[in-house]
This record gives C-alpha cells, sequence and structure tokens, in this order.
C-alpha cells in the first residue's frame, strides 16, 4: 500500500518539480532581462554623472551578490541548471541589440568595436592569460592582418571572404616567426623584444612606399555577400538597421566562434599545456610537455585571431593607416586581458567590453579620456590584481 | 634629428678628407645621442638591480624633467630672479633645481605606484608603470599650457661657435657633452666607491641579506629611485637643449630606447648601461648616416639590434648569464 502511493504520488512530486523548473527559469529570464536592462541603460545614459551613477551602482550591487553567498551561489546553481536557456536568451539579447538601439548608429558602430577589442583579447589571452607570455606585439598582428586585407582587396580586387582568412594567415605567420627566436627570453626581456618588434613594424608601415606610407591605404570597398553590400542598410522586420549592424553581426559571429574556439582549446591538451607551462615550466617539461612548441603554437593562435580582427576592421572603416596600430593599442588590449581576469575566456570579453565603453562613455571628458584610463587601469591592478573574473581552478570530475 | 638631415650626409664623396670630416661629424652626434640614452638607461639598470623591476614611465620622468626646466626657467624670468643674477648662475640654478624636482617625483612614484605591486607578478608592474607613464604624458599634455603642441625649450647654453680643423663646433654642445660625461663619471664613482653605492650594490645582490648586515633596504631603494630620476631629469634638459623642441609625448621613445640600451648591456650592470647607450646610438646615427636612404629607418635599425641581442645574447653586454634554479 505504501508503495503503491509512493507511486501515485511520484508523478505529482514531478510535477512539483517542473513547476519548479518553470519557475526558476521564469526567475532565470527575469535576472537577464534585468542585467541586459542595465547594460542598455549604460549604453543610452549621457553625461557625467548618470555615468558615473550607472557605474558606482553596478559595482555596488555586483560587490552586494559577492557579499551574500548565498545569493551568489544560488544565482550560480541557477545558471548552471538551466545554462541552454540562459545562452539562448543571451543570444536573442545580442541579436536584437542593434535593432533596439537602431536610431543610433554610433552606438552600434562602438559596440562593434567593443566586439573586435574583445576578439583582440580573446587572441592575447592565449599568450597572457593561459601561458603568462608578455606580447606588446598585438598590434603588428592585428596591423599585419588589416595590411594584408587591405592590400590583396585594393590591388587585386580580392573578395572579402578570401582575404579575411588570407590576413589570420599572415599575421599567423608573423607570429610564428615571432615566437621561434624569443622563445629563449622571458619576462622583461620577452616584453622588451615584443614591444621592439611593434614598433619595428609601425615603422616599416611608415616607411614602405607599397604599403602607403603614412598615408595608409584607403579606398577598402564594403564586403559583400551576393549582392547586398555590407555598406548598405539592413532592413528586419521592417525597421531600416544602419549599415554599422552589418559589421556589428559580423564581429558577433567571429567573436563568438573564437569564444568556442578558446573554450575548446582550454579544456583540450593543449590549453592543459599552456596551463601548466605558465604554472611552472620545468615541472611542465619534466611531464613531457613540449614546451618551444606550446609556447609557439601561443604566440601564432593570438597571431591569427588579431590579424582577422586586423581584417575585419580594414574593411569596416576603408581606410587604414599606420596610426591604427601604435604601441598604444598593444597596451591597451594587455590592460583589457588583466581587467577582465586573465586565463577566462568569458572575463576577458567582459573586460574588452567595459574598457572599450568607458572610454567612450566618458567622451563627455573629451580630453581627459586617456588620463581617466590611466587611472582606471592603475586603481584597477590595486584593487583587483586578478582581474574581475579570475580563471577558476580547474576542476577534474 | 635636425643635425642628422646635415647635407654634407648627402652629396660628398666619402673619400680623403671630407670623408674624414663627414665620420667625426657622424660621430659627434653618436656621442651626443649616445650620453641621452645612457643616462636614461642608467636610471632603468639601476632600479632592476635593486628591487627587480622595469619603472616603464622612467622616459616620462626624463620628459618631465625637460619641462620642469622650461618652468622653472619661466619662473626665473617671470619673478626676476634671471635679471639679478648672472646668466650662467641662474642656469646652474635652473638645473640644480630640475634634477632636485625630478628626483623628488621619481621617489613619489616609486612610493605611490611601484612600492604597492612590489610582490606582484612581473607583468602587474609593467603594466602599472606603462599607466603611470600615460597619467604623467597626459598630464603634461593637459595641464601644461598648450601641452600638446611641440614647445621651444629655452636656450640655456650658448649658441656660439667656432670652426676647428673644417669642423663646426657648438659651445652648447660641448657644454651638453661635458656635463653628460660628468654626471655619468659622478655616477660611476658614486656606485662604486661610496657607501651608499655600496648599499645599491648590496640591496641588488640580495635584498634580505642585505638588510641583515644593517642596510636599510627602504632608504637604499629610495636612494637608488631618485638618483636615477635625476640622472633622467638632466637627459630630459640636455635632450631638450640639444634639439631645442619637446613634445609631451617623447618620453615613451625615449623610455623603450633607454630601456633597450639597458638590455643590450645587460639589466641591472651600471657598466653594461654605458656600453649599451654608445652601442645603440652609434648603431642609430652611423646608420642613418652611412646607409643610402636609411634615414627613416634608423630606430628600425636600433631595435634589430635590439632584438638580436635579445635572442643571441639575451643576458646583454656584460651581465652575467642567469641560469634557472629548481
Amino acid at each position: 500500500m505504501k508503495r503503491l502511493t509512493k507511486r501515485f504520488s511520484a508523478p505529482e512530486e514531478e510535477r512539483e518539480h517542473v513547476k519548479d523548473r518553470l519557475g526558476s527559469i521564469l526567475f532565470l529570464f527575469l535576472i537577464e532581462t534585468a542585467f541586459f536592462g542595465l547594460i542598455l541603460l549604460f549604453l543610452v545614459v549621457e553625461g557625467i554623472i548618470p555615468v558615473f551613477s550607472v557605474i558606482l551602482g553596478t559595482i555596488l550591487l555586483s560587490y552586494l551578490i559577492k557579499r551574500f553567498e548565498s545569493v551568489n551561489d544560488f544565482l550560480q546553481s541557477l545558471f548552471n541548471c538551466h545554462k541552454r536557456v540562459a545562452i539562448l536568451w543571451g543570444m536573442i539579447f545580442l541579436l536584437a541589440l542593434p535593432i533596439l538601439l537602431h536610431k543610433s548608429p554610433y552606438l552600434i558602430h562602438i559596440l562593434f568595436l567593443a566586439g573586435l577589442y574583445a576578439a583582440l583579447a580573446i587572441g592575447l589571452d592565449f599568450q597572457v592569460g593561459s601561458t603568462h607570455l608578455v606580447n606588446f606585439a598585438t598590434a603588428a598582428d592585428y596591423g599585419i592582418g588589416a595590411y594584408t586585407a587591405a592590400l590583396l582587396s585594393v590591388k587585386f580586387g580580392w573578395s572579402f571572404w578570401v582575404v579575411l582568412p588570407l590576413g589570420g594567415v599572415a599575421a599567423a605567420l608573423f607570429g610564428f616567426l615571432l615566437g621561434l627566436p624569443t622563445m629563449k627570453t622571458k619576462t622583461y626581456y620577452l616584453s622588451l623584444v615584443t614591444i621592439a618588434v611593434g614598433l619595428v613594424i609601425y615603422l616599416l608601415l611608415n616607411n614602405f612606399a607599397w604599403t602607403g606610407g603614412p598615408n595608409g591605404v584607403s579606398g577598402i570597398p564594403f564586403p559583400r555577400i551576393g549582392s547586398f553590400s555590407f555598406g548598405s542598410s539592413l532592413l528586419i522586420f521592417g525597421i531600416e538597421l544602419p549599415f554599422q549592424a552589418n559589421f556589428y553581426y559580423l564581429i558577433l559571429i567571429l567573436v563568438i566562434i573564437e569564444f568556442v574556439v578558446a573554450q575548446r582549446l582550454y579544456h583540450s591538451k593543449i590549453g592543459l599545456a599552456w596551463n601548466a607551462i605558465r604554472d611552472d615550466e620545468i615541472a611542465a617539461e619534466c611531464q613531457g610537455i613540449d614546451v618551444t612548441g606550446s609556447k609557439i603554437m601561443a604566440f601564432y593562435t593570438n597571431a591569427f585571431f588579431d590579424g582577422l580582427a586586423g581584417a575585419v576592421y580594414a574593411f569596416n572603416v576603408s581606410f587604414i593607416s599606420p596610426e591604427n596600430f601604435t604601441f598604444m593599442l598593444s597596451v591597451i588590449v594587455v590592460t583589457m586581458v588583466i581587467v577582465g581576469g586573465m586565463g577566462n575566456t568569458a572575463g576577458v570579453i567582459f573586460g574588452a567590453i567595459i574598457m572599450t565603453l568607458i572610454p567612450e562613455k566618458l567622451q563627455v571628458l573629451q580630453t581627459y579620456r586617456l588620463w581617466v584610463f590611466g587611472l582606471i587601469i592603475l586603481l584597477m591592478l590595486l584593487v583587483r590584481p586578478k582581474g574581475l573574473f579570475p580563471q577558476k581552478i580547474r576542476q577534474y570530475t | 634629428m635636425a643635425l642628422l638631415a646635415n647635407p654634407s650626409c648627402e652629396s660628398e664623396p666619402l673619400l680623403g678628407n671630407s670623408a674624414m670630416l663627414h665620420f667625426v661629424e657622424v660621430l659627434i652626434i653618436a656621442l651626443m645621442l649616445s650620453s641621452t640614452y645612457i643616462l636614461i638607461a642608467v636610471g632603468f639598470t639601476l632600479f632592476f638591480g635593486a628591487i627587480d623591476i622595469i619603472q616603464f614611465a622612467h622616459g616620462d620622468v626624463a620628459m618631465l624633467g625637460s619641462f620642469v626646466g622650461m618652468i622653472l626657467y619661466a619662473l626665473g624670468h617671470i619673478t626676476g630672479i634671471a635679471l639679478v643674477l648672472p646668466a650662467w648662475l641662474f642656469v646652474i640654478g635652473v638645473m640644480l633645481g630640475t634634477l632636485v624636482i625630478t628626483g623628488g617625483l621619481g621617489v613619489l612614484f616609486e612610493r605611490t605606484v611601484i612600492k604597492p605591486f612590489r610582490d606582484s607578478p612581473m607583468l602587474m608592474i609593467l603594466v602599472a608603470t606603462i599607466a603611470l607613464g600615460i597619467i604623467i604624458r597626459e598630464s603634461v599634455r593637459l595641464f601644461y599650457p598648450e601641452g600638446s603642441n611641440p614647445q621651444v625649450f629655452p636656450r640655456l647654453f650658448p649658441q656660439a661657435g667656432f670652426q676647428l680643423n673644417g669642423l663646426y663646433f657648438r659651445v652648447g654642445h660641448i657644454l651638453i657633452f661635458g656635463i653628460s660625461l660628468l654626471l655619468i663619471l659622478t655616477m660611476m664613482i658614486f656606485i662604486n666607491r661610496t657607501k651608499t653605492g655600496l648599499a645599491i650594490r648590496a640591496i641588488s645582490q640580495n635584498i634580505e641579506a642585505a638588510s641583515l648586515m644593517g642596510i636599510n633596504p627602504d632608504l637604499a631603494i629610495l636612494v637608488t629611485f631618485f638618483t636615477g630620476s635625476v640622472l633622467a631629469g638632466i637627459a630630459g634638459i640636455l635632450i631638450g637643449s640639444y634639439f631645442s623642441v619637446v613634445k609631451f609625448d617623447i618620453g615613451l621613445m625615449g623610455g623603450i630606447k633607454g630601456f633597450s640600451a639597458a638590455v643590450v648591456g645587460g639589466l641591472g650592470n651600471f657598466n653594461g648601461a654605458i656600453l649599451g647607450g654608445l652601442t645603440l646610438g652609434m648603431v642609430e646615427t652611423f646608420a642613418s648616416a652611412y646607409i643610402p636612404g636609411g634615414a627613416p629607418y634608423k630606430d628600425v635599425y636600433a631595435f634589430i639590434i635590439v632584438v638580436f641581442f635579445l635572442v643571441f645574447r639575451p643576458a646583454g653586454l656584460l651581465g652575467e648569464k642567469a641560469y634557472q634554479k629548481v
């Protein structure tokens, strides 16, 4: 009898469980929507005081969530239980973002830039985050990708879809060549080699005649898919999106692909080897890890990603010059990786996004922008030296 | 830079007496450039020797040196002190004031920015000092009147010149070179012969053992940063009076060149910094003078040398080879 009632009650329990699931999914939806609302609010607000109040509010909120561990744990388990739903909702939000912002092409362009920096930062994270190899030559990889794509397209009329991978390959080749001899150097010496090589590339781009010298390359055509040019506006649900939205979707796809690749790498033997080298090079070597090969691989994987981003950038602005690929750019990308959290791809993307958005939002301060930027970096390093979202300890279950 | 575009670099045949003259001219330019590199490189090497860090904003400290000099010069003229004092005394006063202020600023940067990161990984210190460099540069650009434009540096040294064996010498340049040489020699004596220098060398070998021997490491680090920044400040003044124009962003390239010179010579080695600065200055000047069409690529040659050294002789010219201990 007892057994019977138990069996009878089982569906009810299940229903209860389903109800609970539905409730929690709904709750997740609400929380995510609130989060997206916060992002939208941040994008839309203008003026110093509103921007700062939003930033401070966010910091306070995240501090409170961190402070009360039960809330933190609850949110995390909620997210872990319904990962797919959360990701789906997030994707829908990302896809809908240009539609919500279709009245301000400027904001969409800023989001495109954020995505571009995210792509660069994901690449750099393989080196700085996973392997602790300092690299200040991001601008060189990025520039080589951009120049390769731009020159092939302008001089030979090749299609964007052909030159995009070629830009990546050219940059990867450069990364390989840079990585090969620098394997002997470490820490400060490695940073100096990469700084020097980055400057050499910048100076060469500035002085060669075939790269256009200081005038750069201009007249890069917009990419096309069939008869649709990326320069024309996109129509979705009767809403005319500015042409910047095309590039936003392009960079979104690129970042998602890079994110997936980075995740796969992280969970693969290669990612493990990189982390092992970071923690103790000699121990890693004793375990049979090919230290030199892995390091060089970190170099050219990073360069490949940077090159892709460079090609996309060249086709977005349709005019590139050496001034787009200075040492400062490399520094900015390094700080994005550090602020986001070294070794954590999602954190790095987040770091890139906020480090792009905050200076743009501080446009109000105009001339003081870089000054504030420097202060933010210093404060971040002092307050959270491991970044906003540090890499979690690997767990094997 | 202005001197490098000397017309005699191009047209004259590189034969006989004129070739010799040309060579001497280039050599003089190279020595001038080298001396500024050395003055900056010594700072890098001192800091690295003392606490194993790279103060990436050191080039910007040198830039501050030239701006502080300019401000003091202007102040002297506004308050009328410049008219009361004899010219040479006023110039010496300006230079001494600049030395003290830049040294103080260097110490301030060490206390506020570098000290909190002393135990952090090297990437943190590097990025922190790069951020410091951004803040210094931007501060000058924003708060110095019309800071984003190139500033004409006041003529501290006499502009007169004289002819010797067909070569034209400027008194000012000779003075600049003499001051650099004097300072470098003073530094050498200070590091190698005095008790404070001994303390600096001691903490560079082993900071814990040195503190057990009764050396106050904090004080020694402070002295290190003061002297290093003083030299950078003087380098700033010399660059200013040599090129007669300074801009807020000269510190970035100056810092990278100084860092490179220190590495080429062997980081942490005082004599190495001198040798490294000489190497870099010579390569840059001679390559741009003797390789046809090479002038725009002068920095490229310098950096290729740096990369070459780092790859094939990472310890530098005089540095000790570091073995990794398990």
